[in-house]
């Protein structure tokens, strides 16, 4: 794996607590010194990828609790449809849903390219988001984003990027003792007034974990290290002088669930042979949830959606058939979105293309974590239901921007 | 003339963020006795008030009663404001009745930082004297949640006081009830005995009946304690003590206050964005039972009901629509899953007696109860884990013991795998637990039935098969906590109560935890 190539950037090769070095970029022009001085209010979005509410506990996550208990909590906070790490991370950093962000999924069939791909290009988002809304306030931020596609879709949307590196093979992530070290590092040396960070090792040791449905080894204890990297570095956020002026936003993006080997749908097989859908839909796969997009004649399209929807939810394990119209996806989710019950998965287009047990997506996965803290936080513990969304009308609040045009889809939480 | 006219006392419940149900019983002539059928139409005043000197008097109106409603009087007060307390009284002849205080339930869209309440079930009238209810009456909830067992049904010395069943005081009638007369009478004898009246003039109940408002172990098509031969239909039965019930509980049923125009009890309560009750009723449409007078074919047979269709599918989607915080459920009969472990046969049968459960060789479960219709309870369970819905507390009675459960979808791989709620229950007002069964002193016999029940079932977390008393639920944005609270001695007209235990079930966390203290009473 080669070191990230930075063009037409400014960098910055900082020496790390892990020993090595960070490499972080900037927009050009972008000071390394502190930010300037528009705003004293400093915003930190820790997305603690894949965590589960009920994970939080004064025995598993003893640092998270204490901040929580703290702060300002949501408990009945949730991710937004689809529950997956792209469309949620961009619903954070923009306000909106899915249908005027233009990212439904992590995986969508892409009509142009006709071709299943990734949700991850910076041209997919097409709303603008808080890490340049700030910056045309003259405001700086930063992105720490621990997985390659994260980085890849927010492109060079902060003033300071940190490229995930090194990047573990087959998760695709730097593990978050990296992320932690790259964001102290942003924070000491450019100091960004918004920093959206994400800590991926819960979420890819929960995907990966085969221990996952009952014992869950790897995301135990992945839990336990992100839990102390989080202590460690509100900490030190505390021995600054913006601490009295800083709010932490801690949350996840979705939860998690696990199946057993022998819980797989695959609609691709459900649809085999039946004249309105064999070879006539695009199914693109997003662990707890189907998104389907319907390619035959447009004559047949009513019959054939109807026809879908009636062979999916007669496949063992599947939960709902909802429609992208009433999920708010847009036209890039394609039609349907079919989701799973709890304890399955699915594995499209074969029964071999999704091995991990760990998934996301379906509505079983959909409660997260959701608190701010920092010095200018007063605990509370507040029944209103945040969602990800929510994320960029209280940066909003806190740097005192107006709503986008359109206005936001979530609300502030302070 | 106080004590003549209105000696059944006043009580209000079902409250809703504008209205309230007010309930009293006129007896305007000496003859006018309960389920006697005499006595003339009488015309009742009632007035409510934001002070107990009734100087700000908001609502005011008359009814008519007779003997046709046993001269009950519901009244179906709204226009009131959220959240707010209120006074009432009745008047009948000039005479007033006692006052009574009440509450309604704050806005829809209100954040309470604070619900209390009261939680009771099981008041066996002939095995002691209600003093849960008085020493409740202290706690300032704001409702009194009660899950049933209100009545029992049975005859002078069938199922009174102990391993002897020494009759504490007389019941009325004396027989068993059954017929329509009888019922009232059971009820006005309730609505007699002082500590029940001081509750109900103190604070609003949500009530659904368990089985003793008509029958042991009822269901669909009969009962235990009904013999088709010698009692009639069931159905009439049935219809009888429904017919009561209505008469003389505050509650709404098939959502109104009027009497006779439907008999669904199972409805729901909204809290703000705190909280959401559903109150089940688990008698009304469920099929065979287990027990011991009738064997379950299968317990996961699909056409088993214990809810039915209908109320199955309304309290999923109340869980998953809702948009307060805590789901709790009035869940008249435990939901979590309980094995029996091996025991001594005489604790055996204890048990079965006691509780319901059914340990009889070859049968592990408690097949009375959602244990015997594992398919409904399937639903529940994997409703709440598909939905991702947090926070849903089972609030329970009918089992004359305390519990504090977690509720896991796989309890074969508990505490490894998820949880999807907690389950807490209440012990009896005054019916028979396992110590009084088995004659035993208290911490004795019981503990080690405890212990192997919760090494057993690893998702218990706390049982007392030993005391009576009530419990206070204390719901807050961060936690629920259940203070369980036990009497001195039923048989003790003045007997004292004390704080047992207390279990606490933080935000998100779908487990139980065992807390040092009490919450305390604060009112809003």
């Amino acid at each position: 794996m080669s070191a990230p190539q930075l063009d037409r950037r400014t960098v910055l090769r900082a020496a790390a607590a892990t020993g090595g070095a960070v490499v972080l970029s900037g927009a050009a022009g972008a000071p390394w010194a502190s930010a300037a001085p528009v705003s004293s209010q400093r915003v930190y979005v820790l997305v603690i990828d894949g965590c589960r509410p009920d994970e939080i506990t004064p025995e598993s996550t003893p640092n998270l609790h204490a901040l929580r208990s703290a702060g300002r909590w949501f408990p009945q906070a949730r991710s937004m449809p689809i529950a997956e790490t792209i469309p949620n991370h961009v619903m954070m950093m923009t306000g909106v849903r899915p249908d005027r962000s233009g990212v439904p999924a992590n995986s969508i069939y892409d009509r142009a390219q006709q071709k299943v791909r990734t949700c991850g290009e910076p041209t997919d988002i097409v709303f603008p988001t808080m890490l340049e809304r700030l910056r045309e306030r003259g405001l700086t931020t930063g992105s720490v984003l621990s997985k390659d596609y994260l980085y890849s879709v927010f492109g060079t949307r902060a003033t300071y990027r940190w490229e995930p590196f090194p990047l573990l093979p087959v998760t695709n992530h730097a593990l978050d003792v990296f992320t932690m070290s790259a964001l102290r590092t942003m924070i000491s040396e450019a100091d960004p007034h918004l920093v959206f960070a994400n800590f991926g090792d819960i979420d890819r040791f929960g995907h990966s974990d085969l221990t996952g449905s009952n014992l869950q080894v790897l995301r135990r204890t992945a839990l336990t290290s992100t839990d102390a990297q989080i202590g460690s570095f509100v900490s030190w956020l505390r021995t600054r002088s913006t601490w009295s002026s800083t709010t932490v936003v801690v949350l996840a993006d979705h939860s998690m669930d696990w199946s057993d080997p022998d819980r797989l749908i695959s609609l691709t097989r459900a649809f085999k042979g039946n004249a309105l859908l064999d070879g006539k839909v695009a199914i693109a796969d997003n662990g707890g949830a189907d998104v389907i997009s319907y390619l035959g004649r447009s004559a047949d399209r009513s019959r054939a959606l109807a026809e879908a929807t009636r062979v999916a939810l007669a496949t063992p394990g599947v939960l709902s058939v909802r429609t992208t119209a009433q999920l708010r996806l847009g036209a890039k989710a394609g039609d349907l979105v079919v989701y799973c019950k709890s304890g399955y998965r699915f594995s499209d287009p074969d029964l071999y293309s999704n091995p991990i047990p760990g998934n996301h997506g379906h509505p079983a996965t959909e409660a997260i974590p959701f608190f701010l803290a920092g010095g200018a936080v007063r605990p509370a513990v507040l029944s209103e239901r945040a969602a990800t969304i929510d994320v960029a009308p209280t940066i909003a609040k806190i740097f005192g921007l107006g709503a986008p045009q359109g206005g936001f889809d979530g609300v502030t939480r302070v | 003339m106080t004590v003549t006219f209105f000696r059944h006392g006043v009580a209000s419940g079902d409250p809703l963020p504008t209205a309230v149900v007010l309930w009293t019983r006129v007896t305007p002539t000496a003859s006018a006795t309960p389920g006697s059928g005499r006595g003339p139409r009488a015309d009742v005043s009632w007035v409510v008030a934001l002070d107990r000197a009734f100087r700000r008097v908001v609502r005011r109106g008359s009814v008519t009663t007779s003997a046709a409603q046993d001269h009950t009087v519901k009244v179906d007060v709204t226009g009131l404001a959220p959240g707010t307390t209120y006074y009432y009284r009745f008047t009948y002849q000039r005479t007033r009745s006692t006052t009574g205080r009440t509450r309604t339930a704050p806005a829809t869209d209100a954040a309470p930082a604070r619900m209390r309440f009261g939680v009771v079930s099981c008041a066996n009238y002939e095995a002691g004297y209600f003093s849960a209810y008085r020493h409740l009456a202290q706690q300032q909830v704001d409702v009194v949640l009660h899950l049933g067992d209100y009545i029992y049904e049975y005859g002078t010395g069938e199922y009174a006081m102990g391993q002897k069943n020494v009759v504490v005081r007389q019941a009325d009638p004396t027989h068993e009830i059954v017929s329509l007369s009888d019922y009232r009478r059971r009820h006005a004898l309730y609505k007699t005995d002082p500590d029940l009246q001081t509750l109900h003039r103190s604070v609003p109940f949500i009530c659904t009946w368990d089985d003793h408002e008509s029958a042991n172990d009822a269901w669909l098509q009969g009962a235990e304690n009904h013999d088709p031969a010698t009692e009639g239909s069931w159905a009439a039965r049935r219809a009888a003590a429904y017919r009561a019930y209505d008469e003389w509980m505050p509650v709404r049923l098939s959502g109104t206050a009027r009497l006779g125009d439907g008999t669904q009890i199972y409805r729901r309560f909204t809290f703000g964005r705190l909280a959401e009750l559903s109150m089940l009723d688990l008698r009304s449409y469920r099929t065979a039972p287990g027990g011991a007078f009738t064997q379950v074919p299968s317990r996961d047979d699909a056409g088993r009901k214990i809810a039915g269709d209908d109320q199955i599918a309304w309290l999923k989607r109340g869980l998953s629509t809702t948009a307060s915080q805590w789901k709790l459920v009035g869940n008249p009969v435990m939901i979590s899953p309980v094995l029996v472990p091996p025991l001594p046969n005489r604790v055996r049968d204890g048990l079965k007696d006691s509780v319901g459960l059914l340990p009889a060789e070859g049968v592990q479960y408690n097949t009375d109860q959602w244990d015997g219709y594992t398919v409904e309870r399937r639903q529940v369970l994997e409703h709440l884990a598909d939905q991702n819905i947090t926070d849903t507390v089972f609030l329970t009675g009918d089992i004359h013991s305390a519990w504090a459960c977690d509720l896991p979808t796989n309890p074969g791989t508990y505490p490894l795998s998820t949880t999807v709620g907690t389950e807490l229950v209440c012990t009896s007002v005054t019916s028979n637990n396992l110590k009084d069964i088995l004659g035993a002193p208290p911490r004795t016999a019981s503990v080690g039935v405890e212990e192997a029940i919760k090494t057993a079932n690893r998702h218990v977390k706390h049982l007392d098969f030993d005391n009576h008393g009530f419990s206070v639920l204390d719901v807050t944005p961060a936690r629920v906590q259940m203070d369980w609270y036990v009497i001195s001695s039923r048989a003790d007209r003045a007997a004292t109560a004390t704080w047992s235990t207390s279990y606490e079930v933080p935000a998100s966390a779908q487990k139980v935890r065992k807390v040092s203290q009490p919450t305390t009473g604060a009112s809003a």
